[in-house]
């Protein structure tokens, strides 16, 4: 029993960051960032290369992966998003450039690393043991860090001028801008900032669990689905929405052990009938 | 006669905010009625409440001596009870034309199918909405424009359409949300006279208005709310000299409510 | 158009794919094309049904989860019911359109990102299901499915059984190819009736459409059974052509694509999504030469794309024509 809550503040936790990054780009922008997933394989890549391979400090590795997606997102915004958003007539078309981008991130991924699963030495050795409970320390670790850096970004987003900003825009970008917002390099920021914590995120996990290309899409997948339970846009919404889905994930392996390989399925399927009783999740502001 | 619309008692909370309180008024037939009240009195509210688009908390409304709340809004629709929006919201890609004529569906015969396969029951509507359609936008003197897209007309055109839309339906209740709102003097004139004919084809009006000079010109009587609760109610004459009223809209805003 | 020129468009349209096409492919002895149009024609069909739904203004990436079931539908009632080709697939499309109801009524409440989001996750809840239940026969799936049997209505043998046919790819081409055109006849008829005027009033504003006395949940499940209907009628075929069908036949990456053929076609247009598909399909395919490139240049030019004609490709003769 309390390995399975073990397990499930521990999933929840990284999960609750990956939903961040999703939820921020869309609450700013409106966009559904399917590549949010090959965003993460990158972060978990990047640190396979660096403190896997070239063998420099994790610390290091971690910090390039952050720096580089924000770099990548930031290019996106300016010269994908900002292009399409403005030319096209519908706002669903930032859609299909999202999973444009996702394919082609995709692409490159496959092209660059590989397609074999890759690991990375432990950052921390040893495993906590006691009557009913073994959690590995470097597991401990990784929680705390994701908890951290999700501490971080609330406080950011709290107290920080560009929190206050975004906040506003995702409020309203239209007030915002009126009250003078430059909404246009809070979007770039956003944009980067989001794509920033999936690379932390994956950075963080390779440590765990390895990294190979094909996992983007499903890592997509259930950030989306946090996002649903939590409320879109909403950053509450997202930090409870992935412990939610952490703890789900956990009871339901346990629980549903013996039945086979259902957890996701009996996961989505309360997900549609959660979401028909309450169509903006937990703490989503109603739509239109 | 019974009155058409009867308001009873109706309270609407979201989360803790009460944005209408206890309202009751009745609406007879034929009369113009107007709701004013500063930004945020529930004035809004009270006209989704009465088409059914939100439920209220308590209270209820009847039409023709019927319960109508809790019914589905197109329901409502189709008992006679039409609304329109405070945002000039208009079918935007359609032509004005073809607004129009999809705002008679009420008034179809031919179903689904028929129109599917264009059976003789769905030209004859077709035909009938397409005539009603042209005779109301000449009425409301969008003829000119009725092949043009809705969404690029200007604010008074648009206005006219929202108007044109609700009668299309064939309504025994319209209610208009800020019709006047975006207009200058000479197009609020020409409103004023529009919304005067279309109750003189037997339609009863109930307005929710912020241009007061107007409101006092057209209205046969006038309720005021102010904070979700109804503060006054009377002929036009009896409100502008009504105290509570007076300094509920001083006490908002710099708005005089003498003409 | 006017209804001749229509007509005509329609002839030239058939001639070409039922007469031109085949000789070219008998020329040029690329029987291989046989599959793969069929493969563009059954995809568009799947696609014209996503269309629909953006017809209504709902983002819908979920036509893959109906393919599949469409697929397994026809396979059991072919292989375990024993029934006849040509009835189960139709049935397979009632029976999507079936479940698109009971799925439809709640989830249609939503819309924007949150609707596009519940559709993703129907695809995998479609993929899981055909794992995890017993009658799909998890991740075998269910194989040698017969090909169809002969066709015959009020006595008359209008088709012998495809088994019987020197050249079967070719068979099943006429059938794709048939059924595409009249899916889109039957969607263009649609959209051009006032069924699709009180849909595209939908799009516009359902508040106002509700307001005026449209059934708008009613109108919304009609529209999104009917294009589960083409959903699983595609998957149908597909699994007659394969004559196999696999809990991955039909993947999120296919939902996605469905909805990209649309855009790419241009969503204000019914036959948007025939071409996108075709140029989607056809890209992808001569790609096959760049090797590992392929995923690499294949959404790289869809970005460019993108980037240029944001409104899909269709956008190009309507623009040229308004600048005339
Ligand atoms: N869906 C909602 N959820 C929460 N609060 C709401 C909602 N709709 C309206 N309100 C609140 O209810 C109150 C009344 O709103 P309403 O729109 O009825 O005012 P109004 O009198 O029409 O104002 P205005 O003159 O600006 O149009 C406001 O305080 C508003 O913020
Ligand atoms: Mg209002």
């Amino acid at each position: 029993m309390e390995q399975v809550i073990v397990n499930g503040l521990y999933l929840g936790a990284q999960y609750a960051l990956i939903a961040l990054g999703l939820t921020l780009i869309f609450a700013l922008m409106n966009v559904l960032n399917f590549a949010h997933g090959q965003m993460y394989v990158i972060g978990g890549f990047l640190v396979y290369e660096i403190y896997g391979r070239m063998h420099w400090p994790f610390v290091v590795a971690l910090f390039a992966a952050a720096a580089t997606l924000a770099v990548i997102g930031g290019l996106l915004e300016r010269f994908l998003f900002r292009t399409v958003i403005r030319r096209s007539l519908r706002e669903e078309s930032t859609m299909l450039l999202a999973a444009g981008v996702a394919y082609f991130l995709d692409a490159a991924i496959l092209l660059l690393f590989g397609e074999k699963q890759h690991g990375v030495p432990k950052i921390v050795r040893g495993v906590f043991v006691s009557d009913n409970l073994i959690i590995p320390y470097d597991r401990v670790l990784v929680a705390c860090l994701a908890i951290l850096f999700i501490v971080a970004f609330v406080l950011m987003m709290q107290f920080t001028k560009p929190g206050r900003a975004m906040r506003a825009m995702a409020q309203d970008r239209v007030a915002a801008q009126l009250m003078g917002v430059p909404v246009e390099f809070y979007s770039l920021v956003g944009f980067a900032l989001g794509a920033m914590l999936a690379g932390l995120v994956g950075g963080l996990l390779v440590t765990i669990t390895g990294v190979n290309s094909g996992i983007g899409g499903p890592i997509s997948i259930k950030a989306f689905t946090m996002v649903m339970i939590g409320g879109a846009g909403v950053v509450g919404g997202a930090i409870l929405g992935g412990f939610i889905l952490g703890m789900l994930e956990s009871v339901g392996l346990s629980v549903l052990h013996s039945y086979g390989d259902i957890t996701y399925l009996a996961i989505f399927v309360s997900l549609l009938i959660f979401l028909s009783i309450r169509p903006n999740g937990l703490m989503g502001k109603p739509w239109g | 006669m019974a009155p058409i619309l009867q308001v009873k008692n109706l309270s609407k909370a979201y989360g803790g905010l009460i944005a209408v309180n206890d309202v009751s008024f009745e609406v007879e037939r034929g009369e113009i009625l107007s709701v004013i009240g500063p930004n945020g009195a529930g004035k809004s509210t009270i006209f989704k409440l009465i088409s059914s688009f939100v439920k209220p908390t308590r209270g209820e409304v009847l039409f023709e001596g019927e319960r109508i709340s809790g019914l589905a809004p197109h329901i409502v629709a189709r008992k006679g009870v039409v609304r329109t929006f405070q945002e000039t919201t208009i079918f935007k890609g359609l032509t004005a034309r073809d607004s129009v004529v999809v705002a008679h569906h009420l008034r179809s015969r031919a179903n689904l199918i028929d129109y599917y396969l264009n059976t003789a029951a769905a030209r004859r509507d077709e035909d009938e909405f397409g005539r009603s359609s042209d005779e109301i936008l000449e009425f409301l003197g969008l003829g000119e424009v009725k092949n043009e897209i809705a969404g690029n007309l200007p604010q008074g055109h648009l206005r006219a359409l929202g108007i044109a839309i609700g009668l299309a339906a064939n309504p025994k209740v319209l209610l208009l949300d800020e019709p006047f709102a975006g207009m200058n003097h000479d197009e609020t004139r020409r409103a004023i006279e529009m919304t005067r004919a279309v109750r003189e084809r037997g339609v009863t009006l109930l307005l929710v208005e912020h241009d007061i000079a107007a409101v006092m010109r057209i209205s046969d009587r006038i309720a005021v709310i102010n904070f979700g609760s109804k503060i006054a109610e009377g002929k036009p004459a009896e409100i502008q000299s009504n105290d509570k009223v007076i300094e509920a809209y001083l006490g908002v805003e710099d708005e005089s409510i003498g003409i | 158009m006017r209804p001749t020129a229509q007509a005509l468009f329609a002839a030239v349209f058939a001639f070409v794919l039922l007469v031109i096409v085949p000789w070219a492919i008998r020329v040029t002895h690329h029987d291989d094309f046989y599959y793969t149009l069929s493969s563009v024609a059954l995809l568009a069909i799947a696609s014209g049904g996503v269309w629909l739904t953006f017809y209504i203004g709902r983002i819908n990436i979920g036509q893959g989860a109906y393919a599949l079931i469409g697929g397994y539908a026809s396979a059991i009632f072919v292989v375990k019911a024993g029934l006849s080709f040509w009835i189960a697939m139709p049935l397979a499309g009632v029976v999507c359109a079936l479940v698109s109801v009971a799925i439809g009524l709640p989830i249609l409440r939503l819309r924007g990102v949150y609707f596009a989001m519940v559709t993703l996750v129907l695809t995998e809840v479609a993929r899981l299901s055909a794992l995890a239940l017993p009658i799909t026969n998890g991740a075998m799936g269910i194989t040698e499915i017969p090909p169809p049997g002969p066709l015959g209505l009020f006595g008359f043998n209008l088709l012998p059984s495809f088994a019987s046919f020197a050249n079967r790819n070719q068979a099943f081409y006429f059938l794709c190819v048939v059924m595409m055109m009249l899916c889109f006849a039957a969607l263009y008829r649609l959209v051009n009736s006032r069924v699709g005027r009180l849909f595209a009033a939908l799009r516009q504003n359902e508040d106002l459409a509700s307001s005026m006395g449209l059934n708008v949940p009613a109108l919304r499940v009609l529209a999104y059974a009917i294009s589960s209907f083409l959903g699983g009628v595609g998957g149908a075929i597909f699994a007659a052509i394969a004559q196999s069908v696999y809990p991955s036949s039909f993947t999120v990456a296919d939902s996605i694509n469905f909805m990209l053929n649309c855009f790419l076609g241009g969503l204000g247009y019914v036959f948007g999504p025939m071409l996108g598909t075709l140029v989607l399909y056809f890209g992808w395919d001569l790609l096959f030469q760049a090797g590992q490139y392929q995923l690499l240049i294949y959404s790289g030019v869809m970005i460019i794309l993108m980037l240029v004609l944001p409104n899909g490709l269709l956008s190009l003769r309507f623009s040229r024509k308004k600048g005339a």
